[in-house]
C-alpha cells in the first residue's frame, strides 16, 4: 500500500535567493527517483520540502492527491520518512533508537520486529545494546533507515545518504535501497553520485539553479 | 522603632567596600574597575530614589499610584529578561512575551498570598504590595532570561537533533523535550537551590530586613516561608510560559522547526 508523493510548482525563496523556482515531481508507488545536480543546485531543499520539513513559498505537496497541508503532520511524516545527510541518532542505544517513531504515536516496537528491522538494513542484532552515538558513519546511516522504517513508511526520502560514506558502504547503502524499492516503497535519493543515482534504477532527475529536468 | 540608623557619612564609608573589589579588579587586570563603579553608584541611585517613591507611595496610598509603581517595574522586568538574548529572535519578538511570562508568574504567586495568607487593608496596601511583588518579577525576570537564553540556543545547536524527531512525527512538544527540559531545570535550579540552603547558608533578606527593623524573628521566618512558596510558584510559571513562547517562535503551525533570524 503506497501512495503518490506529488511537488507542484514548489517555489522556495530564502534571503531574496530563489533557491527552489517552480519544481514539479511526481513519485508513484514503488518507484525510484534518483536526484542529481551540484551543490547548491536546490537539491536538498527539495527534499526537505518534499518532507514537509520546510514551507515552500509557493506550491504544494500532495500524497495520494491530497495537499499535506490537509494532513496532521506527524501523520504525513510517519507516511514519508525523511533521512537527514547525516543523521542525528538520539541519546540511548540503537534500540531504542528504532523504537522512537511507534513511541512518539504511544506505541512501542517488539524484540521480533527490532531484530526484523536490523535485519533488513543489513545489520547484524548484537548492535541493538549498542550505544546509538558510538557507531561508524555507515551504521548510522542503516540505524537511521531502520528507524525510518519502523514508521512503515509508503515513501523514503534521502538527502545524500552516501555522501558521508566510504565507497563501499555507499555502494551497500544504495543497494540497500534497491532492495526496499522492490518490496514496494517508493524512493527518492538526492546524490551528487553518478553511479548511485544509476544503481537505484528508475527515474532520473537532474537538479540545476533550482529546476528540475528528467536526465535521459 | 529599635535599628541604627545609617546617617549620610556612615553610608559613604560602605563604599570602601567597592572600593576593595575596583583595588583587586586592578590589580588583576579584570578591567571591571568602570562596571563596578558604575554599578555601585547606578545601584545606590536607584535605590535611593525608590526610597522616596515609596515614602511618596505611602503618604498618598492610591490604587493607581501602586498600579503605575508596579507596571513600571514589570516593564522594566520584561525588558531587562529580552535584552541580549544570543541565537534568539530580535528583543522587540521577546519583549511582550517577557511581559506576558513575567506577569503571569508573579501574578499566580501574588492574588492567592494576599487574598488568602497575607490579607490586605486596604487591598492595594502598598507596603506590602510593592516589596513583595519586586521580590517576584524579580525571581520572574531572571527565570524568562535564562529560559529565553538556553533555549533558542540549544534549538540551534540541536537542530538536526529535533528535525529528526519532527521527520519521525513527533509534534513540537515532543521534539522540543529534552531541551525544554534541560532549560526548565537550569532556570529553576537557583530557586529550588535557595529553597534547599535556606537558613542553612543564608538568611534570606526580607527575613534579615525584618529582625534588624525590630520584627519578632519567629513572624519574620513565616513571612519568609509564605515568600520561599511564592518564589517557587514565580519561578514555574514564569518559565513554563516563557517556554510555550519560545516553542511557538521556533515552530510554524505545520511543525516546521524555524531557527530565529536576527
Amino acid at each position: 500500500m503506497s501512495s503518490t508523493l506529488e511537488g507542484r510548482e514548489l517555489v522556495v525563496v530564502r534571503e531574496g535567493r530563489t533557491i527552489l523556482d517552480g519544481v514539479s515531481i511526481l513519485v508513484r508507488p514503488g518507484e525510484g527517483v534518483a536526484i542529481q545536480g551540484p551543490s547548491g543546485s536546490g537539491k536538498s531543499t527539495l527534499a526537505r520540502a518534499l518532507a514537509t520539513l520546510l514551507a515552500p513559498d509557493a506550491g504544494a505537496v500532495l500524497l495520494g492527491g491530497r495537499d499535506a497541508r490537509e494532513i496532521a503532520p506527524a501523520q504525513f511524516r510517519t507516511r514519508v520518512a525523511f533521512l537527514a545527510q547525516q543523521p542525528a541518532m538520539f541519546e540511548g542505544t540503537v534500540l531504542g533508537n528504532l523504537g522512537t517513531g511507534p513511541q512518539l504515536r504511544g506505541e512501542s516496537l517488539g524484540p521480533a520486529q527490532a531484530r526484523e528491522l536490523v535485519g533488513a538494513v543489513g545489520l547484524d542484532e548484537p548492535i541493538l545494546l549498542r550505544e546509538a552515538r558510538t557507531l561508524s558513519g555507515g551504521e548510522r546511516q542503516r540505524v537511521a533507515l531502520a528507524r525510518a522504517l519502523a514508521n512503515a513508511p509508503e515513501v523514503l526520502l534521502l538527502d545524500e545518504p552516501t555522501a558521508a560514506l566510504d565507497p563501499d558502504a555507499g555502494e551497500r547503502v544504495v543497494a540497500l535501497l534497491r532492495d526496499l524499492r522492490a518490496r514496494g516503497l517508493s524512493v527518492v535519493m538526492v546524490t551528487h553520485v553518478d553511479a548511485h543515482a544509476r544503481a537505484l534504477g528508475g527515474t532520473l532527475y537532474r537538479c540545476e539553479r533550482g529546476r528540475l529536468a528528467v536526465d535521459a | 522603632m529599635s535599628y541604627a540608623h545609617i546617617t549620610l557619612p556612615r553610608l559613604l564609608l560602605s563604599l570602601g567596600l567597592i572600593a576593595v573589589a575596583i583595588g583587586l579588579s586592578r590589580r588583576s587586570r579584570l578591567g571591571l574597575e568602570r562596571a563596578l563603579l558604575w554599578g555601585a553608584l547606578r545601584g545606590a541611585a536607584q535605590l535611593i530614589a525608590i526610597g522616596y517613591v515609596l515614602l511618596l507611595l505611602f503618604n498618598h496610598e492610591h490604587p493607581a499610584w501602586v498600579a503605575l509603581l508596579l507596571a513600571v517595574m514589570l516593564v522594566t522586568a520584561a525588558a531587562t529578561a529580552a535584552r541580549r538574548v544570543e541565537h534568539g529572535p530580535p528583543r522587540s519578538v521577546l519583549f511582550p512575551r517577557a511581559i506576558a511570562a513575567i506577569g503571569a508568574g508573579a501574578l499566580v504567586a501574588v492574588v492567592p498570598v494576599f487574598a488568602a495568607v497575607v490579607p490586605l487593608h486596604p487591598w492595594y496596601e502598598a507596603h506590602y504590595l510593592i516589596p513583595i511583588s519586586g521580590m517576584m518579577l524579580s525571581n520572574a525576570m531572571n527565570v524568562v532570561a535564562l529560559v529565553f537564553e538556553r533555549i533558542f540556543a540549544s534549538a540551534r545547536s540541536e537542530a538536526d537533533q529535533i528535525e529528526a524527531l519532527l521527520a519521525l512525527g513527533a509534534t513540537p512538544r515532543q521534539a522540543l523535550e529534552r531541551q525544554v527540559r534541560a532549560t526548565l531545570g537550569a532556570a529553576l535550579l537557583p530557586t529550588i537551590n535557595g529553597l534547599l540552603t535556606v537558613g542553612l547558608v543564608a538568611l534570606p533578606g526580607m527575613m534579615t530586613g525584618q529582625i534588624v527593623s525590630g520584627t519578632p524573628p519567629e513572624q519574620a521566618v513565616r513571612y519568609q516561608i509564605v515568600i520561599l512558596y511564592q518564589l517557587v510558584a514565580v519561578a514555574a510559571v514564569a518559565g513554563l510560559v516563557a517556554v510555550a513562547f519560545a516553542r511557538r517562535l521556533l515552530f510554524t503551525s505545520r511543525a516546521q522547526l524555524v531557527l530565529p533570524q536576527r
